[in-house]
C-alpha cells in the first residue's frame, strides 16, 4: 500500500532516516531564502500602501464602475477561499478514505489552507466601504442595540469562513504536535525552546496516542463536511441573489469542485519547488504528483461540465435575462476573460488523460500555473461580467480595475507566501510521524531471517 | 495517576519484542507502566489493551451544543429587535440552518480538542523518558518500588530489551 | 433623518399656512425688516425660529419666462426654491434651471466685492464708495449720448430706472440684449399682424399641436407653462388625448413627446407650413377670416406637390396634416432659436398665416398687448458694437448680459470694448464680458434684491430679498441711484428717490391705481408680496392681417451648401444660452436627449457617422466658414442624415470653476452678420473630420435600447380604444400563469402574516407613487429638484464616465425603431427606488442598513451601512448609489459643496459620508414632517396629497403622483389600478410601490 515501500523505487527509509531527512529541512536558511523573503515583504509593503491610500480617499480609487459593485477584491476573495479547500480535502477526506499517499503531502496542503484562508479573510474587509466598521458583521452586544441580519448570505460567509479558519488551524496544530516532539529532540538553542513549548510536552505515551488517534479521527470527520459547506456558502453569496448568471442552483457543487480544483493546482505549484529545495524527493515522489494530477483531472472535468450546464440552463430557462447574460459572457465586452477561463480550466487539463503528462513534473507545474490563472478568471467572469450586464439596460456599465486593485492583489500573494516561507523553515513540511506510520515497525523475526 | 517517578526504563528496537514485554508484564500483574512509541501502533495498543478513548463523547456533546446555540442565537436575535427585510418572516429558520451547521462543526471541533487535552493531561506521567522514543525506539517505563526493580529488569531484558535502566 | 421637535412643527405649519393662505407668520415673514438686519439669536426675532422654515414668494430670473417662486428659508438661509402655486405662469412648478437658481445665489465663483482693474490688467478690491465716486466722476455733469447701457431682458421697474438714469445723463443709448431673443418670431408678428410682441399659446386648449421646430418644452418662451397645458391636454385621460406632430430635422427633447415626427429638408419648414395653409384655404377646411384673400397669391405659390421637392415631405402628408390641423382646436408653433436659420422669419410668418387661416389666432394663439421692456434684436447689438469701434461710446455699462460669450466672435465685441474708455459691469460672476471691464460692481443675486418683473401683460411679479446678501454686493438699482446722488445737479434732480425699493414701491403705487385697488398701499403691498405679485386676465387683442402679410421679403428657404452638413446650434435645455454653465447641478444634469453631462457633444446620425468613420466618443472637428471647434460625437438616430446638432452653453473661458474650459462654444461656428430679421442664424453648413482622438463620453446612459425588456412601455390610443395594451408586458417568453400568480400571492400573504411584530403591528400606510409616462416629457426638472431636496453630491465628469453619478432619480431614455425603415421613437421613464414590497436589496444587507419600514419604505440607514454594496448588486433597477469618495469632506479633492455652496444643504437631510450606500427615500423627511404636524392636530391619518415629494412638487406636466396605496380612495391607488399601469420588471416579483402608466401615442388611423 505504501507508495514509498514500492520495490521498484528507492529503498524504504528507516525511521531514523525519516527523522533526519525531514529535520534537515529546518536547517540554516540559504541566502536565496532571505532574498525571496525580502522580495515578498517589499511587494507586501506596496500592497499595504495601496490599501492605506484607498482607506484615505475612499473606494473610488479602485476601478469600480456601477453597476459593477464587486470587482477584483471579491474575485480574489473567492479565489483564495478556493485555494484553501484542497488542504482540508487532502488531510481530512483522504484520511477518512485511508489513502496512504496523502501522508507526505498533507502537511504542506494543510499549511497552505490555513494561510490561504488568512489571505482570503482580508478581502471582505478590504472591499467594504467603511473598513473601520467591518466588525459590525459580527453579532456582539453593541450600543446600537442591533443584531446582525442572519438572512444575509454575507453573514453565513462570516460564520463559515471563520469556522473554517479555526477548525483547519486546529487540525494543522494537532497534526504537528508529535512531529514537533520529534524535532524537539534534535533541535538546539531557541529553536528547542520553541518546540518544547509547541509540542505541548508530547511524549507519545500509550495514553496520549489512545486519545490522539480518536481525536484526530473525529476532527477529520468534522472537517470533511465543513470543506464542502464553506465553498457552498461562498457560492450562495451569488446564488442567493437575483443577478442573471448568479442565481443558479448548480452553484454549490460547481464552486466546491472549482475550489478543490484550484486548491490542488496550488498544492502542485508549491510542492514542485519545495521538494527540490528541501531534497525530499524520496518522500514526495512522482507517484504523489500523479495522484494529484488525477485529482486535478477529476475536478477539472466537473468544472468543465458545470460550465456547459450553466449555458444549457441559461438557454433552457427561457429567461431573456439569463440568455442575454450568457451571450454577453461569451461574446460581449469581456469575451477574452471568458475564453481564458474556458481554455485554462476546461481544455488544458484534458492533457492529463496522458500518463506521460501526469508523470512529468515540469508539465504538471506549468499546467498548475494555468489552472490558477484560469480559476481566478472564472471568479472574475462570474462576478464582474454578470454584474456588468443585468436587468436595466440603461444602467449597464464596463469595469476595468485600477492600479490600486492590482497592487492589493499582488500584496495578497506576498502575504500568503510570507507565511508559507516562514512556516516551511520552522516547521516540518512533511509529516514525520505519518510518513513513519505507513512504514511497518521493525520486527525481530524478519530482522533475523 | 501515580506521581511516583522511580522505576525501570527499557527501550526496544523491535515492535514484537516490545509487545511481548508488555504482555509478560501484564501476566506478572504489573499494570503501572507507560509505553512510548514514535508512531501510534496497533500491536502495542492491543497489547496494552485500553478501552476506546472517551474523547468521542466530547465531540458529540460539543456538536449538539453548537447546533442548539446556532438556532437559539439566530432566532433570539431576530426577535429581540424585529426588523422586516425583503418581506420575509422575522425568524426564518431555513437560512438559520447554515449558521447552526457552522456552529455545530465549530463547537464539535473545539470540544474534541478540549477533550483531547483534558484526558491527555489526566493521564500524563512524569517518569523517565528518552528522546529517541520519538524517533525510532519503543520505550517501556515500569513504575515500581525499589525492592521489585531487579525482578522487573530481568523480565524486560528477557523480552529482548536493547537496554534497561533503573531510574530512582 | 433630521426630524424637528414637535413645537417647531406647529409653528412651521403656521408659517406654511401663512404663505399659501393669509396667515400672520408669512405676512411678517415677507416684510423687509427680517432681511435688512442680521439675526441675533439671543433675542429670537419673529418668524426666525431655529428648525422652522420660513417661505418667501419671489420670481425666478433664470430665463425671461419669469416663473413665480416660493423660497424655503431655514435659519436665515435659502435652502430650496419651489414654484409658487398661485402664480399664473407656472402654478407651482419649476424647471431644472429654476431649481438650480440657488446655486447662482451660493455660487463660490460670485464676485464677492466691487473690483477695479489695475494698470497691469488685474482686478483688485475697491470700496463701494470709491467705486461709486469713480463712476460719478467719469460721467460728470456733462450730458451726452456717449453713455451706453447694455442689459439683459428686463421688464419692470429696473427696466424703467435704467432708461430714466440714462436720460438723466442725456443718453438714449440703451440696449436690452437677450441672446435667445426670438427675433424671427417678433419680426413675423410685425410683418403678418403688425404687432410688436410675442403671442401666448394656450396648449391646454389645443387638441392638436403642430410644431415647426419649436422646443416649447425645453427653452421656447415659457416651457413650464407650456408643459403644464400640454401635459393636461396631450396626456391620456379616460379615452382621450391630444395629438402632437413635430416638424424639424432633429428630434429634440420636446419632440420626444410627439406622436409623429416629420423631418423636412433643413431650412424648408416655412414652405411646409405655407403648403399646409394652402391646402386649408384651397379645400376650405376651416372657416377662414375674410381678409385671407390678401394672402391667397402667396399661399397658392405653395402647392404641396411642388413644395414636396423642396421639403422632401410627400404631398399627401401635407394634405393629411392640413386635415388633422383643422379637425379641432389646434395650434401651430414656429421654432425659436432651435431652427433660427436665415429664413426663420419666413417660417414664423408662414406659421402665423397657418394659425390665422385655421382660425386659431385669438383662440389658442393670443396677443395680449405689449409688455413693458422689449429685448432689442441682435442687430441693435451690432450697431452698438460698431459705435463702440467708432469711438462714439464714452462709457459702457453692462448688466445681465454676456455678449462676449453669447454672440459669434465675428461680431468682435471684445475688441470693440477696448475702444471704450470706461466700462462698468454689474455682473454677479466674473464672466468673459466682465473680465474686459474696468469696474465690476457686483449686483445682488435675484434672491437677495428687490425688483419686479412683468412676465407677460397682466402678470406683475415681485422679487424680494429672501435673506441677507451672501457677499459684499449691492443691488444695481441702488448703485445707479447712489451715482446720480453723487453726481448731483440735474441728474439727481430727475431721480429723487433714495433707494431702489422706494422706486419700486412708487411704481407699484401707480400700478395699484391702474388696477383700481382702493385699499391702503401697505395692505396692497404686503398682499402682493405674499402672493408673489398682482395678476389679472388681460384682454385678448383683435388681430387682422397687416398690409405686409402677403409679401415675405427674403428667400423663403435656407439652402444647405453643397457637400456640407447642416449644423443646428440649439439652446441647451439645462444650460440655456450658457448662463447655467456655472451651476454644478445643471452641468451634471444629463441632457434629456443624449444623456451627456459636463461637455459639448455633436449629434450625428449613426449612418452618417459610419460613412465618416466616426464612433461615439470620438473627438470630431466641426468646420464652418467662420471657425473650427472640437466636440465629442454622439450617434443619435433622431436626426436627418444630412444634419448634425450641437448644443449652446459650453466653451466658457471664464465664468467660474464649473464652467471654464468645458466643451466648445458652438456660436463660434455661426456668422456674426445679422439676418434679414435682425437675429443670429443658428443654422450653418459644416464639414466634420474625425481627429482620431477618442475619450468615453461623460454620459449616464449604459445601453440606449431596452432589448425588449418592457421597462418603458408604450401603447397606442387605438389599442387602448380596442381594449388592448393592458397589464404587465414583462420580458418573459410566456406570461406568468394565473396559478403561479395565486401561489405567489398566497406566499406573499404568508410572509406578511409572519412579519407582524414590534413596530409592524397594526395598520400603516403604504407609500406609493404613480408615474404617467403619457405626461412625462423627460425635461428632468425632477432630477434637479431631487438633488436640491436631498443634498445629493455632484461628482464631476471623470466620475460620471465611471458611472458614479449620484442621481437618486434619473430619467432613462430609450430608443425604439429608427433602424431599417421603421419610424424612430424615443421613450423616457423616471427611474427611482421602487420601494419594493419584497425588496431584494434588504435581505442581503448583513447589518440591517437596508430594511423595510412599517409604512412600506425601503429604509436606508446610512450610519448602519458598512458598504458591502451587496444591496446594489441585488437591485434589479440599479437605483442605489454609493459614496465612492468623501463628497462632504472639505479637505478632500472631491468635496461637492465648496463654501458657500454648502449653505444650500437641506438641514432636514443627512449629508452622506464616504463608503455608504444611499438612494431615494420617497422624501421621507417630508413624510415625517407632515406626520408630526398631523399628530399635533390629532389627525390619525394624512389627507391624500398632503405629502408632496420634491420630484412630484416640481413636475411641470404633473406626471408624478404620490400617496398611500393602502387608501383605496387616494389618487395614487386609483392610478395604480388603471389599465395602463405596470411595474417595471414586474415578473421579478419585487412588488414595487411605483406604478408606471404606459406612454400613449396618438397615431393616425391606417
Amino acid at each position: 500500500m505504501a507508495t514509498i515501500a514500492r520495490e521498484d523505487q528507492i529503498t524504504r527509509p528507516t525511521y531514523q532516516e525519516i527523522t533526519r531527512d525531514i529535520t534537515a529541512t529546518l536547517g540554516r536558511p540559504s541566502r536565496g531564502y532571505y532574498v525571496l523573503l525580502g522580495f515578498v515583504l517589499v511587494v507586501l509593503a506596496i500592497g499595504a500602501a495601496a490599501l492605506l491610500y484607498q482607506i484615505r480617499f475612499g473606494l473610488g480609487v479602485a476601478g469600480y464602475t456601477p453597476p459593477v459593485m464587486w470587482g477584483v477584491y471579491i474575485t480574489t476573495f473567492v479565489f483564495w477561499v478556493g485555494i484553501a479547500h484542497s488542504g482540508t480535502l487532502i488531510s481530512a477526506i483522504l484520511y477518512l478514505f485511508r489513502s496512504a499517499w496523502r501522508t507526505s503531502v498533507y502537511r504542506t496542503a494543510e499549511a497552505m489552507t490555513v494561510f490561504a484562508v488568512m489571505t482570503a479573510g482580508l478581502f471582505p474587509v478590504i472591499h467594504v466601504g467603511r473598513l473601520w466598521y467591518a466588525y459590525w458583521l459580527f453579532p456582539y452586544p453593541n450600543q446600537r442595540q442591533l443584531w446582525v441580519n442572519f438572512k444575509s448570505p454575507l453573514l453565513w460567509d462570516v460564520f463559515a469562513v471563520s469556522t473554517y479558519f479555526t477548525v483547519s488551524t486546529l487540525f494543522l496544530i494537532v497534526g504537528l504536535v508529535p512531529d514537533l516532539a520529534a524535532v524537539r529532540e534534535k533541535a538546539t538553542g531557541w529553536r528547542r525552546k520553541l518546540y518544547e513549548i509547541t509540542s505541548l510536552g508530547w511524549r507519545g505515551t500509550d495514553q496520549q496516542w489512545r486519545h490522539y488517534t480518536r481525536a484526530y479521527l473525529y476532527l477529520a470527520a468534522l472537517a470533511a463536511p465543513l470543506v464542502l459547506s464553506v465553498h457552498s456558502v461562498v457560492s450562495w453569496d451569488f446564488a442567493m441573489s437575483i443577478v442573471p448568471g448568479w442565481h443558479a442552483t448548480i452553484f454549490a457543487p460547481y464552486f466546491v469542485a472549482g475550489a478543490i480544483y484550484s486548491g490542488v493546482a496550488m498544492v502542485v505549484t508549491l510542492l514542485v519547488p519545495l521538494r527540490k529545495v528541501f531534497r525530499v524527493q524520496r518522500y514526495i515522489t512522482v507517484e504523489h504528483f500523479e495522484n494529484l494530477a488525477k485529482l486535478l483531472l477529476l475536478t477539472g472535468l466537473i468544472v468543465g461540465y458545470a460550465y456547459a450546464v450553466e449555458y444549457f440552463m441559461a438557454w433552457y430557462s427561457g429567461s431573456p435575462y439569463e440568455r442575454a447574460a450568457f451571450w454577453n459572457r461569451a461574446f460581449g465586452d469581456y469575451w477574452w476573460a471568458t475564453w481564458t477561463m474556458i481554455l485554462c480550466n476546461g481544455v488544458l487539463p484534458l492533457i492529463l488523460f496522458f500518463r506521460k503528462v501526469r508523470q512529468s513534473i515540469p508539465a504538471l507545474f506549468v499546467l498548475s500555473l494555468f489552472v490558477n490563472l484560469g480559476m481566478w478568471f472564472e471568479r472574475f467572469v462570474i462576478i464582474v461580467v454578470s454584474l456588468s450586464f443585468e436587468y436595466e439596460p440603461y444602467a449597464m456599465g464596463h469595469y476595468t480595475p485600477s492600479w490600486v486593485e492590482w497592487a492589493i492583489l499582488a500584496g495578497s500573494f506576498a502575504w500568503f507566501f510570507m507565511w508559507f516561507l516562514l512556516f516551511a523553515k520552522n516547521f516540518p513540511t512533511v509529516s514525520i510521524t505519518e510518513v513513519k506510520e505507513i512504514i511497518p515497525m521493525p520486527r525481530k523475526q524478519r530482522a533475523h531471517s | 495517576m501515580s506521581t511516583m517517578t522511580g522505576g525501570v526504563l527499557a527501550s526496544y528496537r523491535f515492535v514484537d519484542a516490545a509487545s511481548g514485554a508488555i504482555r509478560t508484564l501484564k501476566a506478572e500483574g504489573i499494570r503501572d507502566f507507560t509505553v512510548y512509541t514514535p508512531v501510534p501502533n496497533v500491536e502495542i495498543a492491543q497489547a496494552v489493551g485500553h478501552r476506546v478513548s472517551p474523547v468521542r463523547l466530547w465531540t458529540l456533546l460539543g456538536g449538539l451544543l453548537g447546533c442548539a446555540s446556532g438556532f437559539a442565537l439566530t432566532l433570539w436575535m431576530s426577535f429581540d429587535w424585529p426588523l422586516v427585510v425583503g418581506g420575509k418572516p422575522i425568524g426564518s429558520v431555513i437560512p438559520y440552518v447554515v449558521i447552526a451547521f457552522e456552529l455545530t462543526i465549530l463547537f464539535g471541533a473545539g470540544a474534541t480538542i478540549l477533550g483531547l487535552i483534558f484526558h491527555s493531561w489526566r493521564n500524563r506521567q512524569m517518569g523517565a523518558y528518552e528522546g529517541r522514543f520519538t524517533d525510532d525506539h519503543i520505550g517501556i517505563f515500569v513504575r515500581c518500588p525499589t525492592e521489585r526493580r531487579a525482578e522487573v529488569e530481568a523480565l524486560l531484558r528477557a523480552a529482548g530489551a536493547e537496554e534497561v535502566r533503573v531510574e530512582s | 433623518m433630521a426630524e424637528n421637535s414637535n413645537g417647531m412643527n406647529r409653528r412651521k405649519f403656521l408659517t406654511v399656512l401663512g404663505v399659501t393662505g393669509g396667515g400672520a407668520a408669512a405676512l411678517s415673514g415677507c416684510s423687509s425688516d427680517s432681511v435688512e438686519k442680521l439675526i441675533p439669536y439671543l433675542v429670537p426675532p419673529e418668524n426666525q425660529v431655529p428648525g422652522v422654515a420660513t417661505w418667501y414668494a419671489s420670481t425666478c430670473r433664470e430665463c425671461p419666462a419669469g416663473c413665480g417662486l416660493h423660497v424655503r428659508v431655514r435659519e436665515g438661509r435659502a435652502v430650496k426654491v419651489e414654484g409658487n402655486p398661485d402664480h399664473p405662469v407656472n402654478a407651482g412648478r419649476l424647471c431644472a434651471r429654476g431649481q438650480a437658481s440657488l446655486q447662482g445665489l451660493y455660487n463660490p465663483d460670485r464676485v464677492r466685492q466691487p473690483l477695479s482693474r489695475t494698470a497691469d490688467g488685474k482686478f483688485e478690491p475697491i470700496a463701494w464708495e470709491d467705486a461709486i465716486a469713480q463712476v460719478a466722476e467719469r460721467l460728470g455733469g456733462s450730458p451726452s449720448d456717449g453713455v451706453r447701457f447694455l442689459t439683459g431682458h428686463e421688464a419692470g421697474s429696473f427696466d424703467r430706472l435704467v432708461d430714466e438714469w440714462l436720460a438723466a445723463f442725456g443718453s438714449r443709448g440703451r440696449v436690452a440684449f437677450e441672446p435667445l431673443g426670438y427675433e424671427a418670431l417678433r419680426h413675423a408678428n410685425r410683418t403678418v399682424f403688425g404687432i410688436d410682441g410675442l403671442a401666448r399659446h394656450d396648449f391646454a386648449a389645443a387638441d392638436y399641436v403642430l410644431s415647426f421646430g419649436a422646443d416649447f418644452l425645453d427653452t421656447w418662451l415659457s416651457p413650464v407653462e407650456h408643459a403644464r397645458g400640454f401635459g393636461a391636454r396631450h396626456g391620456y385621460r379616460d379615452g382621450h388625448m391630444g395629438r402632437y406632430v413635430h416638424v424639424e430635422p432633429r428630434l429634440s427633447m420636446t419632440a420626444m413627446s410627439a406622436d409623429e415626427w416629420v423631418a423636412p429638408r433643413p431650412g424648408s419648414e416655412g414652405l411646409l407650413a405655407l403648403s399646409v395653409a394652402h391646402v386649408i384655404v384651397r379645400d376650405g377646411l376651416a372657416s377662414t377670416p375674410a381678409d385671407v384673400h390678401r394672402v391667397r397669391p402667396l399661399l397658392d405659390r405653395h402647392v404641396p406637390e411642388t413644395v414636396a421637392a423642396e421639403t422632401g415631405v410627400p404631398a399627401d402628408t401635407v394634405a393629411r396634416l392640413a386635415r388633422e390641423f383643422t379637425a379641432g382646436p389646434s395650434v401651430a408653433l414656429a421654432g425659436g432659436m432651435g431652427i433660427q436659420h436665415a429664413a426663420a422669419h419666413v417660417t414664423a410668418a408662414a406659421v402665423n398665416l397657418l394659425n390665422y387661416v385655421a382660425g386659431n389666432v385669438g383662440r389658442t394663439v393670443r396677443f395680449e398687448g405689449t409688455p413693458t421692456g422689449r429685448p432689442a434684436p441682435y442687430s441693435r447689438l451690432v450697431e452698438l458694437t460698431s459705435d463702440m469701434k467708432g469711438g462714439a461710446v464714452r462709457a459702457l455699462f453692462m448688466h445681465g448680459a454676456n455678449p462676449v460669450h453669447g454672440t459669434p466672435p465675428g461680431l468682435g465685441f471684445r475688441d470693440a470694448m477696448q475702444a471704450v474708455p470706461f466700462k462698468v459691469s454689474f455682473a454677479r460672476f466674473m464672466d468673459e464680458t466682465a473680465q474686459a471691464c474696468d469696474l465690476v460692481l457686483p449686483d445682488h443675486d435675484p434672491l437677495e434684491q428687490w425688483n419686479d418683473f412683468e412676465t407677460r401683460p397682466g402678470v406683475h411679479a415681485l422679487q424680494q430679498p429672501v435673506m441677507q446678501p451672501v457677499f459684499d454686493t449691492r443691488a444695481t438699482g441702488d448703485v445707479l441711484l447712489q451715482v446720480t446722488a453723487r453726481v448731483g445737479g440735474p441728474a439727481s434732480a430727475r431721480l429723487t428717490v433714495t433707494s431702489f425699493k422706494d422706486y419700486l414701491q412708487r411704481s407699484w403705487a401707480a400700478l395699484q391705481a391702474r388696477v383700481g385697488d382702493r385699499r391702503p398701499f401697505a395692505t396692497f403691498w404686503t398682499e402682493a408680496l405674499q402672493r408673489g405679485g398682482v395678476w389679472r386676465e388681460p384682454s385678448t387683442q383683435r388681430v387682422t392681417l397687416a398690409a405686409s402679410a402677403g409679401s415675405l421679403e427674403g428667400s423663403s428657404t435656407w439652402r444647405l451648401p453643397e457637400g456640407r452638413l447642416a449644423l443646428i446650434a440649439y439652446p441647451s435645455s439645462a444650460l440655456y444660452d450658457g448662463r447655467g454653465a456655472n451651476r454644478p447641478w445643471l452641468q451634471e444634469l444629463p441632457d434629456p436627449v443624449t444623456k451627456t453631462t459636463w461637455t459639448t457633444w455633436v449629434e450625428i446620425h449613426p449612418e452618417t457617422g459610419a460613412e465618416l468613420g466616426i464612433a461615439e466618443g470620438d473627438v470630431v472637428e466641426i468646420a464652418s466658414d467662420m471657425a473650427t471647434i472640437r466636440a465629442q460625437a454622439y450617434l443619435y438616430p433622431g436626426l436627418r442624415r444630412d444634419t448634425v446638432a450641437v448644443p449652446m452653453g459650453q466653451g466658457h473661458t471664464a465664468f467660474g470653476r464649473y464652467a471654464e474650459g468645458r466643451g466648445a462654444n458652438v456660436l463660434h461656428l455661426l456668422d456674426a452678420e445679422p439676418t434679414a430679421f435682425g437675429g443670429v442664424a443658428t443654422y450653418t453648413g459644416v464639414t466634420l473630420r474625425a481627429t482620431g482622438e477618442h475619450a468615453p463620453l461623460p454620459k449616464t446612459e449604459g445601453k440606449p435600447r431596452q432589448m425588449g425588456r418592457g421597462i418603458a412601455q408604450m401603447v397606442t390610443l387605438e389599442e387602448l380604444a380596442r381594449g388592448e395594451g393592458h397589464g404587465e408586458h414583462g420580458a418573459h417568453a410566456a406570461p406568468v400563469p394565473e396559478r403561479i400568480e395565486e401561489i405567489l400571492d398566497h406566499w406573499q400573504e404568508g410572509q406578511d402574516e409572519a412579519t407582524k411584530y414590534g413596530a409592524y403591528e397594526g395598520e400603516h400606510p403604504r407609500w406609493g407613487m404613480a408615474v404617467d409616462l403619457s405626461r412625462c416629457t423627460g425635461c428632468s426638472a425632477c432630477v434637479t429638484a431631487c438633488y436640491a431636496e436631498n443634498n445629493i453630491a455632484t461628482v464631476g465628469p471623470e466620475s460620471v464616465r465611471r458611472g458614479r453619478e449620484m442621481s437618486w432619480l434619473r430619467i432613462e431614455r430609450y430608443f425604439e425603431g429608427g433602424e431599417n425603415g421603421e419610424p424612430f421613437e424615443a421613450r423616457v421613464l423616471p427611474m427611482l427606488c421602487q420601494q419594493c414590497g419584497s425588496a431584494p436589496c434588504e435581505t442581503v444587507c448583513p447589518v440591517f442598513a437596508a430594511y423595510h419600514t412599517p409604512d412600506g419604505l425601503n429604509g436606508q440607514i446610512y450610519n448602519r451601512c458598512v458598504g458591502t454594496r451587496y444591496c446594489s448588486n441585488n437591485c434589479p433597477y440599479k437605483v442605489r448609489y454609493f459614496n465612492w469618495f468623501d463628497y462632504q469632506e472639505p479637505a478632500d479633492p472631491t468635496f461637492a459643496w465648496p463654501e458657500p455652496l454648502h449653505w444650500l444643504l437641506n438641514p432636514d437631510v443627512t449629508v452622506r459620508s464616504k463608503g455608504v450606500m444611499e438612494k431615494c427615500t420617497f422624501c421621507v423627511q417630508r413624510i415625517r414632517d407632515k406626520q408630526n404636524q398631523a399628530k399635533l392636530e390629532d389627525r390619525d391619518r394624512l389627507a391624500d396629497g398632503e405629502v408632496l415629494t420634491a420630484c412630484q412638487q416640481t413636475c411641470p406636466s404633473d406626471a408624478i403622483v404620490f400617496g398611500d396605496l393602502n387608501d383605496p380612495n387616494s389618487r395614487v391607488s386609483a392610478l395604480a389600478r388603471e389599465t395602463r399601469g405596470y411595474h417595471a420588471l414586474g415578473e421579478l416579483n419585487t412588488r414595487p410601490a411605483v406604478t408606471y402608466l404606459k406612454k400613449v401615442r396618438n397615431l393616425v388611423e391606417g
